[in-house]
């Protein structure tokens, strides 16, 4: 059983910033410390990797058009 | 004569300038669209917003500061003007009880289809209801959302474009989040009943 019904604290504080890169360097290696010895935090953590890459593919499949592409090329100042 | 020549040369680095701002703006359509496409509802607003954006950074050009960072610089040109567009103010949801943390999202996708891997579990939802969930999420949590986890700027960053502090980027992320998380629960409740 894998479900999860408690909360890692730690892993409240910690997680969001690390998965964003956005922890200075000791924050970093203190994240990674606790990833490494926290079973609850390590399953949450590639869950929300996971995720994340998901939503991005999902969300980045529609390219634009290239007729848009060309309309924004003309926008720009003619050269005199 | 002089005179001439050095207005001459001016007017010929300035045209340089111009153009080679033009060359990198251009060369990042790519990235605003796909930023522009998950802030509003549809693709013609997504490409009307877009082109308005291209017109009125040609258009200022001059107010763009070379070596600092472009990307950064379109997008707050693209976010104030989806803010001008009159957009809906919205209000933030009433945050869901998080007795369960973030893991909320796991739990339900595992109750209504049997456990499995942490890393395929979320391939389970549909990509239609992903976009479909995100686009639910309230404005100021889903800008914060495109810009970071989508167009790939930094909290400070993120926080320059939408002009708010970064506290409040981070605040915001991890709320909307939550609500997009909350919303994918919802969605996997609702596919397992049909």
């Amino acid at each position: 059983m894998t479900h999860f019904d408690s909360i890692c604290e730690k892993c409240e504080e910690l997680i969001q910033p690390y998965l964003d890169r956005e922890l200075s360097e000791s924050e970093r290696l203190e994240a990674e410390a606790h990833l490494e010895g926290c079973g609850y935090c390590s399953k949450r953590y590639r869950f929300e990797v996971s995720l994340r890459r998901y939503v991005r593919h999902a969300c980045c499949s529609e390219e634009m058009s290239p007729e848009l592409k060309a309309k924004l090329a003309s926008l720009r100042t003619p050269l005199d | 004569m002089a005179e001439a020549e050095t207005d001459a040369r001016r007017l010929a680095t300035e045209a340089r300038d111009r153009v080679r701002f033009e060359e990198e703006v251009l060369e990042l359509a790519d990235q605003v669209y796909r930023v522009a496409r998950r802030l509003v509802s549809s693709r013609e607003e997504a490409e009307d917003l877009v082109q308005e954006t291209y017109a009125r950074a040609f258009r200022s050009w001059r107010s763009y500061t070379p070596g600092t960072n472009l990307r950064a610089w379109l997008m707050r040109i693209l976010t104030n003007l989806n803010i001008d567009r009159g957009r809906r103010e919205q209000r933030a949801p009433d945050m869901q009880p998080m007795v369960e943390g973030d893991y909320f999202l796991y739990n339900r996708l595992e109750e209504t289809s049997g456990p499995a891997d942490e890393e395929r579990i979320v391939e389970r939802l549909s990509q239609d209801s992903i976009v479909d969930a995100l686009a639910s999420v309230p404005h100021d949590f889903r800008d914060v959302i495109v810009l970071v986890d989508i167009g790939d700027f930094s909290y400070q960053e993120a926080a320059q474009i939408l002009d708010v502090p970064i506290g409040t980027v981070m605040s915001r992320l991890h709320r909307g989040r939550r609500i997009l998380k909350g919303e994918l629960a919802g969605t996997a409740a609702a596919e397992e009943e049909s």
